[in-house]
Order: structure tokens, then C-alpha cells, then sequence
């Protein structure tokens, strides 16, 4: 019967399974570039196109749009919000302790944004076109991850 | 093989495809680029190959098999900025080890179609990241009930595959290890190849026994690398080159899932992709007709296997070919002259650079070091994969 209604999956005949992997992923040519300056010395890399000069943040060893070259430059790593949104549910709909505020920031001196948190700032402050600052790890506890960066607060 | 001719209207197309251009990064073990940047290296070569800028590009194809191998969902839009794919019409397709001619043959739809004129065909793999081993992933393609629980790998299946089909025609493995020995050495001139080396059928019979009777050296290692194709309209390729390569035939089977329940000895939907791509280039006998072949050669029993299904010897005759030199570089049927998957390396659907891509620098008589000794004319590619059950293949010529 196609309309039986199946109360308790567990009284068929059935089998569990999972997919037992794991990755490792490599941050490539440019990846390591940008997260080898943020580790060691706390700079920012972005790459600029050498045709149309178009400034990519994170960096890129090609252009996408014409596919040429790029070459590294150093940026402050401030910026301004151009988005937010304060997180109260977590994936699982569960509620979050403390609100998080995720952000677009638009990179100073690239045409790139990056996603990150914001801190040191309460929600009801926060404001598109706020000026921010990344706050880094200390220097031991960096791994050369995305998450090096803590936050950006208002700076 | 007998192939019924075809006339009217029958495979049907707006306009002839040429490939121009092609392009390939080197193929390792662990590659530090990413699977985009990879994927740049390769096209950035086809089109100075072209003589074209990403700007001439209309539609892009990308192939690249599961997303398990790279750990990443929608794999084809990840790739996507790397692969020239912004803002522009851009599909991924994929069929497993199928894949590196399965892309090619999606680019020939974009541009026989008269959809586009000019289309980019990239495929990338990157099997480094999955982990512990890239076999892992390949678990995960059996029917989770029948199959899996007994902890299949692929190397155990075909050992199956190739323990049949040398019973049923008395092969040694004597003969088989021959393409092994052939295929490394043909990689050795080749510059993207991961394990071209000098060795002996003593050297392949005395490796590491993997799942008997398939020995270490009978198999293709995994690699990491990307190839790209330029494939375009009749205008267009008079326009870049003197030396257009024509895809004459296209053809592509899927046999069932199932695949205890058919005979492994020989793969029927091989055979059925290979008829329909000689029927739409007018290939009634092709052992005659085709001039060098690319079989794909995952394992050294594979490309003889491949053979028989493309029609290029009878069933249980390639190894008698391969013994005889026949698929020798300098022999009448060359095979693998690109040093094939066994010497150049096997990033699954990144093949297409040693398959579709080997043809077409055959044909356009720029494969350099690698350029067979015959006068060629026509030539086929194919490639194999999913639970051993698709066969992909196409059909190039430098004549129109
Ligand atoms: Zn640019």
C-alpha cells in the first residue's frame, strides 16, 4: 500500500551509514601568499590585475575577468560595513547565547568585501558605512587561518 | 565491428565543431594550486595555444567527478571564476572517470547546436584533499545496501573485471603488463607526466600484488591537475588556425548500476558509444579507418579492454596487437601515444588533456616528441568510468 503511513522507520528492514572523510584543503598560490603575511606579519595582501586593474581581496594569482595576471599590493585591511545582520539561532534554530554580527566589509583600497564578525560593538550600534578595524590573534596563537582574524571593531 | 551506414537526417547538427586550442597543467600527487588556479593554468594555455583572449569565450563546460574528491558541494560553481565561467552561460557535467571525453562531447553540443561559436571546455581534479585516501570516496558510489557493507574498493572490482575477461580469452598477464611498459615509457616525453619511467614486464609482474591479479604497477596513480579544449564554429577556425582538428563523432553509453549482472570480459556500453560516434562519422570499419587511438588505460588490462569495445581489434586480439607491436607509438594502431593515464597521470576527469587533448595534438600535428610515426588522418578518444557501466567517446579528423 503506497499510502500506508510509516510511523516507525526503525521496524523496517534498514541500514545506517555515514561518509567516513575528511579533506585537507590547500589555500593555493595566492592563499598562502595572503594568509603567510597575516600570520608572520600581520599584513594585509590583495592582488591587482596588471590589465584592468581591478584589486582583488582576498587575493587571486588571475583576474577573472580577462584572465591576466595579477600582481600582490599591501592594503590597510580597514573598511567600512556595507551589510549586517545579527545571528540569534543558531543552524539547528537553536538560541545563541550571545547575538553574533556578521558583516560584509568592504576593503579599503580593493574592489573585494570579506565576511566576517563584528565585536566590541553592541547590535543597536552598528551601521552600514561603519568604519572598522580587524583585531588579530596574538601573534603564538596564529595558525595562518581565516580565523586568525577575531573580528572587526569600530575603529 | 560492423557499423550500419547512416545518411539524411540522422544526427543532425547547425554547424561542424573544430577544436583550436588545448591546454594542460602538469599532473602530481599533490599539487599546490587550488582546483581554481589549476583550472586557470590550463585554460591560459589553451587560448595563447588559440590565439584567442577570455574575451572570445561564449559558454564554458567544466568536468569534474564527485564533489567528495574535493570536499566541496557544487563543485562547479566553486570552480567557476577560475574557469572563465563568470557571468557567462557555464555548466558542469560529470559521469565519473567518463568524464574526460564526456566534457568534450557537452562543449560539441554548445557548439554544433549553434547555441555558441565559441566554447571553453575545462575539466579539474583535485583527489589530494579527500582523505585518508581518495578510495574513501570511491566507497560511496556502491548500492548502500547489496554492495557496500562488504567494504568494496575499486581496485577489488577490477581485479574481478580483469580476472574475467583474461579467463574467458586465456590472456596472460605476461601480455597484459605490456601496456603498462609501453604507456610509461610513451610519458616520457611528455611534460605534464607523473610516472613516465623505463620498466620492464618483469618490474610489473614482481610489484606489490594491490588485489590480484592487479599489481601495483598495472594501475594509474591519483593526481591532481586540470586540462582545457577550445572548441568552435567553422568561421571562427578559419579565422585562428590553419590546422583546425574536426570532432566528426560523438557518442556516449550508461549500462546499469547493477553490475554483477552483466559479463565484465567485455564493455557493451563502450561498444554502444563507439557505434554511435563512427555511425555519425561515417566509420563502417574502424580498425582500418582510425589512425591513432587514446583508449582509456586507468589499469594496463583497461586499454586493451577498450579496444575491443572502440572495434579496434576483435574480442581477446588487443593483447596480440600490444605484443606485436601494433600499438606502439611507431606501430599502425598507436594507442596511448600520450603516455595515457598510466604515465601521464589519472585526476579523473582532468584525463581529458591525455585523451581528447593527446587526439587533437596528434591530429593538428603538434604533439611535438609525442607525434606518432604515421601520417594520420582520423583518430578516437574515449574515455571509461562510474561503476563500470559508461563508455564516452569521440571521433576527431584534420579533414572536414
Ligand atoms: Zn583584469
Amino acid at each position: 500500500m503506497f499510502n500506508e503511513k510509516i510511523v516507525n522507520p526503525a521496524e523496517l528492514r534498514h541500514w545506517e551509514g555515514k561518509i567516513e572523510l575528511y579533506w585537507i584543503y590547500t589555500s593555493g598560490v595566492a592563499g598562502d601568499k595572503f594568509f603567510k603575511a597575516l600570520k608572520d606579519e600581520e599584513k594585509f595582501i590583495a592582488a591587482k590585475c596588471k590589465k584592468c586593474g581591478k584589486v582583488y581581496f582576498p587575493p587571486r594569482m588571475y583576474c577573472e575577468f580577462d584572465f591576466s595576471e595579477t600582481e600582490y599590493v599591501e592594503v590597510s585591511g580597514e573598511g567600512s560595513v556595507r551589510a549586517f545582520t545579527v545571528a540569534r539561532l543558531d543552524k539547528d534554530e537553536k538560541l545563541m547565547e550571545k547575538p553574533e554580527i556578521y558583516a560584509i566589509i568592504d576593503m579599503d583600497g580593493t574592489d573585494g568585501c570579506m565576511v566576517h564578525l563584528l565585536g566590541e560593538v553592541e547590535p543597536e550600534d552598528v551601521y552600514i558605512g561603519m568604519r572598522v578595524k580587524p583585531v588579530l590573534k596574538e601573534k603564538g596563537e596564529r595558525e595562518g587561518k581565516i580565523t586568525d582574524i577575531l573580528y572587526f571593531k569600530p575603529s | 565491428m560492423e557499423v550500419e551506414r547512416i545518411s539524411g537526417l540522422k544526427f543532425h547538427k547547425k554547424q561542424d565543431v573544430a577544436i583550436v586550442g588545448a591546454g594542460m597543467t602538469t599532473f602530481k600527487r599533490r599539487l599546490n594550486e587550488t582546483g581554481k588556479e589549476l583550472s586557470y593554468l590550463a585554460i591560459k594555455q589553451a587560448l595563447e595555444e588559440a590565439d584567442m583572449d577570455l574575451s572570445d569565450i561564449e559558454m564554458v563546460v567544466m568536468g569534474s567527478a564527485p564533489d567528495t574528491f574535493d570536499g566541496l558541494h557544487m563543485k562547479g560553481e566553486y570552480l567557476l571564476d577560475g574557469s572563465g565561467g563568470s557571468d557567462r552561460p557555464y555548466m558542469r557535467v560529470f559521469v565519473g572517470g567518463g568524464t574526460g571525453v564526456f566534457a568534450p562531447i557537452a562543449g560539441y553540443w554548445h557548439v554544433a547546436s549553434g547555441l555558441a561559436d565559441v566554447c571553453l571546455v575545462v575539466c579539474e581534479e583535485k583527489m589530494s584533499s579527500s582523505h585518508p585516501h581518495p578510495q574513501s570516496a570511491f566507497k560511496y558510489i556502491w548500492d548502500p545496501i547489496l554492495d557496500r557493507p562488504l567494504n568494496p574498493n575499486l581496485i577489488w572490482i577490477f581485479a574481478l573485471e580483469m580476472n574475467r575477461y583474461m579467463h574467458v580469452h586465456n590472456i596472460k598477464h605476461e601480455d597484459i603488463a605490456l601496456v603498462s611498459v609501453k604507456n610509461k615509457a610513451n610519458a616520457l616525453d611528455h611534460p605534464c607526466a607523473q610516472l613516465a619511467e623505463k620498466i620492464t614486464v618483469e618490474d610489473v609482474l614482481n610489484s606489490e600484488p594491490m588485489a590480484l591479479p592487479v599489481r601495483r604497477l598495472d594501475v594509474s596513480p591519483p593526481s591532481d591537475g586540470a586540462a582545457a579544449l577550445i572548441m568552435v564554429a567553422p568561421h571562427i577556425a578559419r579565422q585562428v588556425t590553419d590546422n583546425p582538428v574536426w570532432v566528426t563523432g560523438v557518442g556516449w553509453a550508461l549500462d546499469t548500476t547493477m553490475w554483477t549482472n552483466r559479463d565484465l570480459y567485455f564493455p557493451r556500453y563502450v561498444a554502444e558509444a563507439a557505434k554511435m560516434a563512427y555511425r555519425m562519422a561515417h566509420i563502417t570499419d574502424p580498425r582500418k579507418e582510425i589512425d591513432v587511438a587514446e583508449p582509456y588505460d586507468p589499469f594496463d588490462y583497461k586499454e586493451l579492454h577498450h579496444m575491443e569495445g572502440l572495434g579496434l581489434a576483435k574480442k581477446g586480439e588487443a593483447p596480440i596487437l600490444t605484443r606485436e607491436g601494433v600499438t606502439a607509438r611507431d606501430g599502425d594502431l598507436p594507442c596511448s601515444p600520450s603516455g595515457g593515464l598510466l604515465g601521464v597521470g589519472n585526476p579523473i576527469a582532468a584525463t581529458m588533456g591525455v585523451k581528447a587533448g593527446e587526439l587533437y595534438w596528434q591530429l593538428a600535428y603538434r604533439a611535438g616528441k609525442r607525434q606518432v610515426a604515421k601520417e594520420v588522418t582520423t583518430g578516437v578518444c574515449q574515455a571509461w568510468g562510474d561503476l563500470m557501466q559508461v563508455g564516452t567517446v569521440m571521433v576527431m579528423s584534420n579533414k572536414r
